[in-house]
């Protein structure tokens, strides 16, 4: 007992930048938002209130709803997509490559990341627009030219390069710390290729698979480089909405409801992740 | 004597430059228990693993029940194998493991159920169905791991060094549990292990391998009373290994001449520890004098290590008894002397 002060001071020392780096960024920033969202805009200028206006205006208009599924429609889908996308690379990399040949390739896919994704999308804008290469070389056998910009289909493109290395790399990293003696294990008791990887790989690898999902559903909720440069900001997403509300009269208390709600949603998503990740049986 | 279960024929196999398994035959009788033997990089486990299917053989054939399964891809032999990390499914529970091999051959849902419920209480397991595999001891894991193999009814089980994770009392009472459970099922159990005790309690024979070929095949007593050659000899036993030239049967020793029951040229004798007699004064018949090293509790009986005079180590085991009359202090010497019918020439 003598000794359960000093240690808590101990713990306490530990924890402490997490704390203050959640208090400081998290916590704080989330309270004034909060409250923010109950102030009134006079004149361009923000005054502290407490009015309802801000959630009924903006909960109370189609607009809003829209724009919400829409996002949450795309993100979901680019979750998906990412995972299955991303699964052969992974797949190759954790069990048909060498330790040093993976840690290379997972190096080269850190490598976009060194420049910023508002290059990356202008670079897309050049090769997916109308007289672009792609549309070049689809004409070279008869085909198109497609717009493929300023659409869904080019916001996904944006959404699949934002990421996709991040999937990977998740994937990777949990397919290959399965235990080799399980996949061996599952084939010596007459398990064909296919029904290894949906009875064993795929359970096995559960964290990471659910987790990397997880991560493209946040990163591509929050974008809006691609929604605005790639996927024409028509119709908006809640990140476009954001921007529009801020610019047009200064109403950053309904920007906030839509922040609030964003984060909201965030939350319940990563808890039913999360919980499908580590929680449970199977 | 019928038709082997399993026949290895002239089997290589490389990795890359290193020869891992050469020139393997191999008989394996139906319902018999063969323990392949040898020390670590000898070839015992990827030989099994061959079996298994979960290597290739570079070349050679591998037969089982007549038919030659080389390109047999594994899971579509009848070939379980238990891991020595037991390779337990931690996303199933205890009876969903069992399972497994059922659910992948198709058979419904209520008869693998009750079948893997059978295994479960005949491995002693009854109310343990739905824990989650991190939630069992070691020895359960060990019988969950049994259960999930033998629950398809196969020929033959394969075991790779099962009890090397196990507890010393805990590995005692699984070799019961395994040589009953082969005896009672009648199939063929291929176990791999560089441990001596498991192979020679449990094994109807032992294949003692060394450096990727077999070395000797025998009965655990052939084995151990008469090894075929120096490998074996150090590998098994606490052998006492004496060279020399024979002439009229007579081996010329750096301990004078030993009286060896061999034709004349050079040979390898072998003096099993336990036939070795220790005394402080010199003995009628043969007998070489060595220094006192010191001595180790086994179990049976106490282990004297010995040194001769040319740097020879020597062993020999005694009684508590036998130790108390002697009192042996490190440096002191004695002598070691043994019946002529306890030599065991290895070059006949």
């Amino acid at each position: 007992m003598r000794t359960s002060r000093p240690l808590d001071v101990y713990r306490l020392v530990w924890r402490l930048p997490l704390l203050v780096w959640q208090g400081a960024f998290f916590v704080v920033p989330l309270a004034f938002l909060a409250a923010m969202t109950f102030w009134l805009v006079q004149n361009y200028r923000m005054e502290p209130a407490f009015v309802l206006t801000n959630w009924q205006k903006t909960l109370g208009r189609s607009v809003f709803w829209d724009a919400y599924w829409l996002t949450l429609g795309r993100a979901l889908l680019a979750g998906v997509l990412a995972s299955v996308v991303a699964f052969p690379a992974s797949y190759t990399l954790a069990f048909r490559m060498g330790d040093s040949a993976r840690r290379f390739a997972l190096m080269c896919l850190v490598v976009p990341f060194f420049t910023s994704f508002l290059v990356r999308a202008y670079a897309w804008q050049v090769i997916l627009a109308e007289g672009g290469p792609v549309n070049a070389a689809l004409g070279t056998i008869g085909l198109g030219p497609f717009t493929m910009l300023n659409s869904g289909f080019g916001a996904m493109v944006g959404y699949l390069t934002l990421v996709l290395p991040l999937v990977v790399i998740f994937q990777t990293w949990s397919l290959a710390a399965i235990d080799r003696s399980l996949i061996e294990a599952a084939g010596n008791l007459g398990a064909s290729p296919g029904r290894v990887l949906v009875s064993v790989i795929l359970p096995a690898a559960r964290t990471g698979l659910v987790l990397g999902a997880l991560f493209a559903f946040i990163m591509t909720f929050g974008d809006f480089v691609s929604p605005f440069y790639l996927g024409g900001s028509k119709p908006p997403t809640l990140t476009i909405l954001i921007i529009d509300t801020t610019k047009s009269g200064q109403q950053w208390p309904r920007a906030a409801v839509v922040a609030l709600m964003m984060i909201a949603t965030l939350f319940a998503v990563a808890a039913a992740a999360l919980r499908a990740a580590y929680g449970g049986r199977r | 004597m019928t038709d082997p279960l399993v026949r290895f024929s002239r089997v290589h196999k490389r990795f890359g430059t290193y020869v891992a398994v050469k020139s393997l035959d191999l008989d394996i009788q139906r319902g018999e228990f063969l323990a392949l033997m040898g020390p670590s990089g000898c070839g015992k486990t990827t030989t099994l693993r061959m079996l298994a299917g979960l290597e290739q053989p570079t070349s050679g054939t591998i037969t089982i029940g007549g038919k030659v399964i080389n390109d047999v891809p594994p899971h579509r032999r009848d070939t379980p194998l238990v891991w020595q990390s037991l390779a337990l499914f931690p996303f199933l529970n205890v009876v969903e493991n069992v399972e497994f091999g059922l659910r992948m051959r198709g058979v419904g849902a209520t008869e693998r159920r009750d079948r893997a419920m059978m295994w479960l209480g005949r491995m002693d397991l009854k109310g343990f169905e739905t824990r989650r595999i991190d939630q069992l001891s070691g020895g359960q894991r060990q019988r969950v791991a049994l259960a999930r193999s033998l629950v398809t009814e196969p020929e033959m089980l394969l075991l790779d060094e099962p009890l090397s994770a196990l507890d010393a009392h805990l590995v005692i009472r699984m070799q019961g549990v395994l040589t009953r459970l082969q005896k009672d099922l009648g199939i063929t159990f291929v176990y791999v292990t560089h441990s001596q005790s498991e192979a020679f309690s449990m094994a109807d024979r032992v294949v003692i391998m060394g450096h990727g070929a077999i070395e000797q095949i025998g009965r655990p007593q052939e084995i151990f009373r008469g090894p075929k050659s120096r490998f074996v000899a150090e590998f098994v036993g606490r052998n006492n290994i004496l060279g020399g030239s024979v002439t009229g049967g007579m081996m010329a020793t750096p301990h004078g001449p030993v009286p060896v029951p061999t034709a004349d040229g050079m040979a390898e004798i072998v003096v099993a520890a336990d036939r070795v007699a220790v005394s402080r004064n010199r003995p009628d018949g043969t007998a070489i004098r060595a220094t006192f090293l010191s001595e180790e509790f086994a179990g049976t009986g106490i282990i004297c290590y010995f040194e001769t005079p040319d740097g020879a180590e020597w062993k020999a085991q005694v009684t508590e008894a036998q130790l108390a009359d002697l009192q042996p202090e490190s440096g002191q010497d004695f002598w070691l002397s043994w019946d002529s019918g306890a030599v065991h020439v290895m070059r006949g």
